[in-house]
């Protein structure tokens, strides 16, 4: 009886439903605090992009207080950018930030650019979500990576909007080193940045 | 509960207990005799990837004993119903229940810790310690002696796991649970025991330590 097929079909399914069913629940009841965690997440990070100065041990809703307080976030039919006016004492400058996404090597990557309100300089890049080989394109969540794009142009010497990682053109204004050994993250990174950077600098043209 | 069963039991409580008085041994082989880290060597893959700090291996030694007593417990209730075709899938559904319970909880109350740990609480759900212990244990025994064994065993993993990262975390950052012990002008951290070689070298010192307290099991003893 116990081997049956209809017991170990009814077996299956009542074990499966009882766990289907208390996790839904369990599932539902910290929903809200899992959203108001992502969504502090993403607020540390443009925060931290753009060079806004917050407590690291800010609680969630501190944070999402203070960026509600001193960012503009400015939401066109398909692109967001949050608009800091830079802080009062004038140590941090204005500067505006947009989402980067794109694959990565081995999953999507996402980060955000900070460049100044002229769209002549960049003042950060992050990367927080990414699945690169940790060790190697890994690196691209490290500060020392992120921190070398900080004042580097937007632009080459000849003019076109774009900035390079690696090779040669490292040394450019708009160059940044690689990482060693992750040469495929580095180009699809490079890639990703510069979508981004097209977008913009195509924007403002096109809006004058 | 245990009350409860020694009323139950009759005239065998008084000697045997809701353990049939197994309890110590099984506590004593999860922890130590046949610790499941230092002597089984099961589950190893979670011990060396999250024990770069002692914070880390803490919260992930709490998941284990969580996950263990509660797959352990309802597997051994559902010992004598299980249809043995769908033993192991029906196991493997009762680990999970436990696991994404305790994930959803990181989630949402702890976010940070959910994020450093990734998505290696997850990946609790094919652990073998905890797969061993249902399949080898919980199936055979009565749920109180089961739930006995799975917190024996998630207290051994999490002892081995405290071990490996005390020594990791100490060395590889001069730190201890994000207090600084050893300054950097007084020392210098050893970044080779926060990656991957550090792990396997300190995992490697805890068995051999394991072992040589154990001394050599009887089986090896018999051999020629």
């Amino acid at each position: 009886m116990k081997d049956s097929g209809l017991y170990t079909l009814k077996y299956s399914f009542i074990v499966g439903s009882v766990c289907a069913l208390l996790l839904t629940v369990v599932g539902a009841v910290t929903e809200p605090r899992k959203r108001a965690n992502a969504r502090a997440e993403e607020v540390r990070n443009v925060l931290s992009v753009l060079g806004v100065e917050f407590e690291a041990k800010a609680s969630a809703a501190e944070l999402v207080t203070l960026f509600e307080e001193t960012i503009e976030v400015q939401e066109s039919d398909e692109h967001v950018a949050y608009r800091f006016a830079g802080s009062v004492d004038g140590s941090v400058k204005p500067s505006v930030a947009i989402p980067l996404a794109g694959p990565g090597l081995w999953g999507p990557v996402k980060g955000f650019l900070a460049v100044d309100p002229e769209l002549t300089t960049i003042r950060g890049v992050t990367f927080h979500e990414q699945e690169e080989t940790p060790g190697l394109g890994g690196e691209i969540g490290q500060k020392w990576f992120c921190d070398q794009f900080k004042g580097k142009t937007l632009r080459d010497e000849a003019g076109n909007a774009g900035i390079v990682i690696g090779g040669p053109g490292a040394k450019a204004p708009n160059g940044v080193d690689a990482i060693t050994g992750a040469t495929m993250t580095c180009t699809k990174v490079q890639a990703i940045l510069n979508k981004a950077i097209k977008r913009v600098v195509e924007d403002r043209k096109a809006n004058g | 509960m245990a009350d409860n069963q020694q009323m139950t039991c009759g005239p065998c409580a008084a000697s045997a207990g809701p353990c049939d008085g197994k309890g110590k041994a099984t506590l004593k082989d999860g922890v130590w005799t046949s610790n499941p880290i230092s002597i089984q060597v099961l589950g190893v893959c979670s011990a060396l990837a999250v024990t770069n700090r002692l914070e880390n291996s803490l919260v992930m030694g709490a998941a284990l004993i969580f996950v263990c007593v509660g797959s352990n417990l309802f597997v051994s209730l559902l010992r004598d119903l299980t249809p043995r075709r769908v033993r192991m899938i029906g196991e493997v559904a009762i680990i999970a229940t436990f696991v994404i319970l305790f994930d959803q909880f990181l989630k949402a109350y702890y976010w940070d810790m959910s994020k450093q740990l990734g998505p290696y609480v997850g990946l609790i759900i094919t652990n073998c310690i905890v797969m061993g212990r249902a399949e080898a244990f919980a199936l055979q025994n009565p749920p109180v002696l089961s739930m006995v064994d799975g917190f024996a065993n998630g207290l051994g993993y999490a002892i081995a796991l405290a071990i490996i990262a005390f020594f990791r975390e100490l060395l590889g950052a001069g730190t201890l649970l994000g207090w600084t012990l050893l300054p950097s002008g007084f020392y210098t951290p050893n970044q080779l025991m926060i990656l991957a070689p550090g792990a396997f070298l300190t995992l490697g010192f805890v068995i051999a330590f394991f072992n040589f307290v154990n001394g050599p099991k009887p089986e090896e003893e018999s051999k020629p």
